[in-house]
């Protein structure tokens, strides 16, 4: 049995298997699941996933911390709805529209940027986020500070049939899975393959990497780029899907503080880390977000409705969404720094050590 | 012409609150090699501290930095002593989430306290000006302005006469060898963030009288804190100083010659172009 479980090339089965019942338990949620909240907060939870799973590659593995990510989600979702609502693009094709930008625009800053290193580095990115987010502030283009509201997605088809026409969310369901998915394969064969073992070496040690011949500015590039397909995607789903984008959601210093979050909360450099940061954090905001906590400490009757910390928690507790994030970032960098999955492996080698 | 000028001397007044802030960022950067991302936010805080002493016990804004700058040296020690402290040897990523985790405890408190209301500080001289020369000189911009040339002329003398700033600076320029030499690095770097702390403070109490207090105000602050201290040089007190008002003035006439909404490229874009051909600073040596 035990030989069974590690045939594969030293990689055991077990956790292939795992994964496939997972998605096929996802893929199969929607048929079981009625409540459109649910699903609602599922896609939001993909959605993070993809974004700190990009973020991920170029921070985690090839440790080039960007504190400007927002920069590429919000690239991502401007050309796409800029291009369907004024230019009657359609999105499936507009998604790969930002793409192309964002990968073009990360490519030209990447090159400038790389030249930098450690806070410096941290420094520029978060600069140039700001530049794109003033940028689109004063654009016409963009529609300034009132953003892009679309009026409606245009079903896609193909041939004559109508495979779906956006009205429920179902659609958005399995286009954020799929793209999850697909983000997960990516990393996975990044972290084993030639490739991986570049943008490791190069976290590692910059000076050492490039001492055996590693270009940095190249490998760094490259991962930024895989980075920026993710997080670009990410934010031309977040934006079909909401309907309504502006620069101080999409490209504001809050989002990539966010993207960087889900990763370090998860445990950076990890297949799963950016998964598991995202299923603890939005979860938990968007109880707080939508005054379900408040309530159900009311509802509990641990707090009265009526009495002065009731009535200040219902009203105020909705807007510190944000501060959970803090406090948990403070936690987990002074407590876990490797984030969650690496406190789990911890744990588990420990006992693994006293039970040996 | 007129105009010009104009811009020149209020981007030289808003500068002088600037280089408060760009040398708290440094002497902390100095000492303790940590980019303080909470710095914005210890402002917010300052600004606050000054809006709840004016609203209830009706003190000037001016006055009430006798107690901000003794309060705020007191918090920031305490962040350093049981935050800070901990991630000196750390990741610099690390430190720098740490700082931001702390600024977003900081100003989403003052969110759930006292609600994300923009308030306004206004005072009998906040709307009055002084005419100088044909040029309108606003009242409490200048009396800001008095008080930082005072406070950064006692912090000079405090940095470079007495025994506890050299002590500082020497650990600024070599922990270790100043650990060597019998410094005691641990408080110089609680005094460093103490410090750092009350010169953000301080400043968020010069500008209330004539800015906007909101708990997110910090995020605008500290990014120009950034953009002053690289300017100048990380780790330079007189580099902050001259770099804060040159983005004051750059600020200033910037937003009079480019338009108010893209001044910040230009500011920015100034950032990356040093950032990038002189990361020491405009008046930094090279050094590592």
């Amino acid at each position: 049995m035990r030989s069974f479980m590690h045939n594969m090339r030293g990689a055991s089965v077990f956790p292939i298997l795992l994964t496939v019942a997972g998605a096929t338990a996802l893929f199969l949620l929607p048929n079981f699941v009625e409540s459109t909240y649910a699903l609602h907060i599922m896609i939001l939870i993909f959605i993070s996933v993809i974004m700190g799973t990009g973020w991920n590659i170029l921070g985690g593995y090839t440790g080039q911390y960007s504190v400007g990510h927002a920069a590429y989600f919000g690239i991502g979702a401007y050309t796409t709805l800029i291009l369907m609502q004024y230019h009657q693009v359609a999105p499936w094709y507009g998604v790969w529209a930002g793409v192309v930008v964002a990968v073009a625009i990360a490519l030209v800053v990447g090159s400038i940027c790389f030249r930098l290193r450690g806070p410096y580095f941290v420094l520029a990115s978060i600069a140039v986020a700001e530049i794109f987010r003033v940028t689109a502030l004063n654009l016409r283009l963009t529609n300034g500070a009132e953003g892009i509201l679309i009026t409606d997605i245009p079903p896609f088809k193909i041939g004559n049939a109508v495979v779906t026409d956006f009205m429920s969310k179902v659609p958005f369901y399995y286009i954020g899975l799929v793209i999850l998915i697909f983000a997960i394969i990516v990393t996975w064969m990044v972290q084993n393959s030639k490739l991986g073992y570049y943008f490791q070496a190069i976290r590692e040690d910059q000076d050492a990497a490039h001492s055996l011949g590693i270009n940095l500015t190249t490998y760094k590039n490259a991962a930024l780029a895989i980075s920026v397909v993710f997080t670009s995607m990410a934010g031309s789903l977040y934006g079909l899907y909401v309907g309504f984008i502006d620069p101080s959601t999409v490209l504001a210093l809050d989002l990539s503080v966010h993207i960087v979050m889900i990763c370090i909360i998860g445990g950076i450099g990890t297949i799963w880390g950016p998964a598991i940061g995202a299923v603890i954090l939005v979860p938990f905001s968007e109880a707080l977000r939508s005054n379900m906590i408040a309530q159900a400490l009311i509802d509990s009757g641990i707090i009265s409705e009526n009495s002065r910390i009731g009535a200040f928690l219902k009203d105020q507790l909705s807007h510190a969404h944000v501060l959970i994030y803090g406090i948990l970032l403070v936690i987990v960098i002074l407590y876990m720094p490797d984030g969650i999955l690496g406190f789990a492996r911890k744990l588990l080698a420990k006992r693994r050590k006293e039970a040996a | 012409m007129a105009v010009f000028f104009q811009s020149l001397i209020s981007g030289i007044l808003i500068g002088g609150v600037y280089a408060l802030i760009g040398i708290g960022l440094t002497i902390i950067f100095g000492v303790m090699r940590v980019i303080n991302f909470a710095h914005g936010d210890l402002l917010m805080v300052g600004m606050y501290l000054t809006y709840f002493l004016f609203r209830l016990l009706h003190i000037d804004p001016f006055v009430s930095i006798i107690v901000t700058i003794p309060l705020m040296f007191l918090y920031g020690a305490f962040l350093q002593k049981f935050f800070i402290n901990r991630v000196l040897d750390a990741l610099p990523q690390n430190q720098i989430l740490l700082t931001i985790g702390l600024g977003l405890v900081m100003s989403n408190t003052v969110m759930l306290a006292f609600t994300s209301d923009y308030r306004i500080l206004t005072t009998a001289y906040s709307s009055s000006s002084l005419r100088l020369l044909g040029l309108s000189i606003s009242v409490p911009l200048l009396i800001s302005f008095t008080i930082t040339l005072v406070i950064t002329a006692v912090l000079y003398w405090f940095l470079y006469r007495t025994d506890t700033g050299q002590a500082i600076r020497a650990t600024a320029q070599d922990r270790s060898a100043a650990q060597l030499m019998g410094i005691n690095v641990k408080r110089m770097s609680i005094i460093a963030f103490g410090l750092g702390a009350a010169l953000a403070g301080t400043a968020g109490a010069l500008i209330s009288p004539t800015y906007y207090i909101y708990p997110q105000v910090g995020s605008v602050f500290t990014l120009k804190a950034f953009v002053i201290t690289v300017l100048g040089g990380m780790g330079s007190i007189v580099g902050a100083t001259l770099g804060g008002v040159l983005i004051g003035v750059v600020e200033s006439v910037g937003g009079v010659y480019v338009g108010s909404g893209w001044k910040d490229v230009v500011v920015f874009i100034v950032f990356l172009l040093v950032l990038l051909f002189k990361p020491s600073g405009l008046l930094g040596t090279s050094k590592d």
